[in-house]
């Protein structure tokens, strides 16, 4: 399934936690197993995979990563936003944290399983 | 010549200076600055950050916003205490002042408001510990938030 560039972010839960993708990097999203493959630009071609696909929100605004964050997760991204009353991690499509990377995924690697409802 | 808000001002930074929140984190008590502290609430719902360092919690929301939730029990290295029966988020500014952001402090309970002289104050880091100090007959941590939003 490709996905149009739009506005909006892509919102994905992934170990248990909800990340957010700005709607224009996404090239691709596609079923792969019982996880979903996410193609986006900048990454080097890499997926990143999703346990789930909550659907494409229009508008996040979206707060700066806190010093006291960087201080303890070492990982990049956009920035912070809520989805409801729900944080979500801003993803930067150009250094998509390790959480999200399809390399070393082993529940998702089902290749045969692809297609399966 | 100081004008009266000038002078009230003044009065209420005295009244805050040395007054603290004591607050338990596993077996110890910890002493954050009143001035830094902007809510008690009872613990918020937190969601983890996959990757990151056991300090950090997770991510909340509180008051619109998302809001980092830091274990001040893994903060100061306190050993476990019992099972809490009433778990505190503590929503603080930490950082300096110019680009002072906001936290969560995920405690076992919070105790009472202190007065922790700044002359009591022992053989802290320099840092996040400023030290220990008595109070009622326990020692107590006395924290830096400020030196908590510094990076690096």
């Amino acid at each position: 399934m490709s996905v149009p560039h739009a506005r909006g972010f892509l919102l994905l839960r992934r170990g248990g936690g909800l990340w957010g993708i700005a709607n224009a990097a996404v090239d691709g999203l596609a079923r792969h197993g019982v996880d979903y493959r996410i193609t986006i630009g900048g990454s080097g071609g890499s997926d990143l995979v999703a346990d789930e696909i909550l659907g494409v929100v229009e508008d996040l605004r979206v707060w700066p990563l806190a010093p006291a964050v960087r201080r303890f997760w070492p990982e990049a991204a956009a920035g912070l936003a809520l989805h409801g009353r729900e944080p979500v991690v801003v993803v930067d499509p150009g250094r998509p944290p390790a959480a999200l990377s399809a390399a070393g995924s082993e529940e998702g690697d089902h290749p045969d399983d692809e297609g399966r409802e | 010549m100081i004008s009266l808000s000038e002078a009230a001002k003044s009065a209420g930074k005295s009244r805050l200076e040395g007054t603290h929140l004591l607050v338990r984190a596993g077996e110890y008590a910890c002493a954050l600055p009143l001035a830094s502290v902007r809510r008690v609430v009872r613990a918020l719902s937190v969601h983890p950050l996959p990757g990151a360092a056991a300090e950090l919690e997770g991510l909340a929301e509180f008051g619109g916003e998302p809001l980092p939730v830091l274990n001040l029990g893994r903060l100061v290295r306190a050993p476990a205490g019992p099972n809490p029966t009433y778990p505190v988020t503590v929503v603080v500014w930490v950082g300096p002042t110019e680009a002072r952001e906001m936290l969560g402090l995920a405690c076992d309970s919070a105790l009472e408001v202190v007065h922790v002289p700044a002359g009591s104050v022992v053989a802290g880091d320099g840092g996040f510990l400023l030290g220990e100090a008595p109070v009622g007959g326990e020692v107590v941590r006395v924290l830096n938030l400020e030196a908590l939003g510094r990076t690096g």
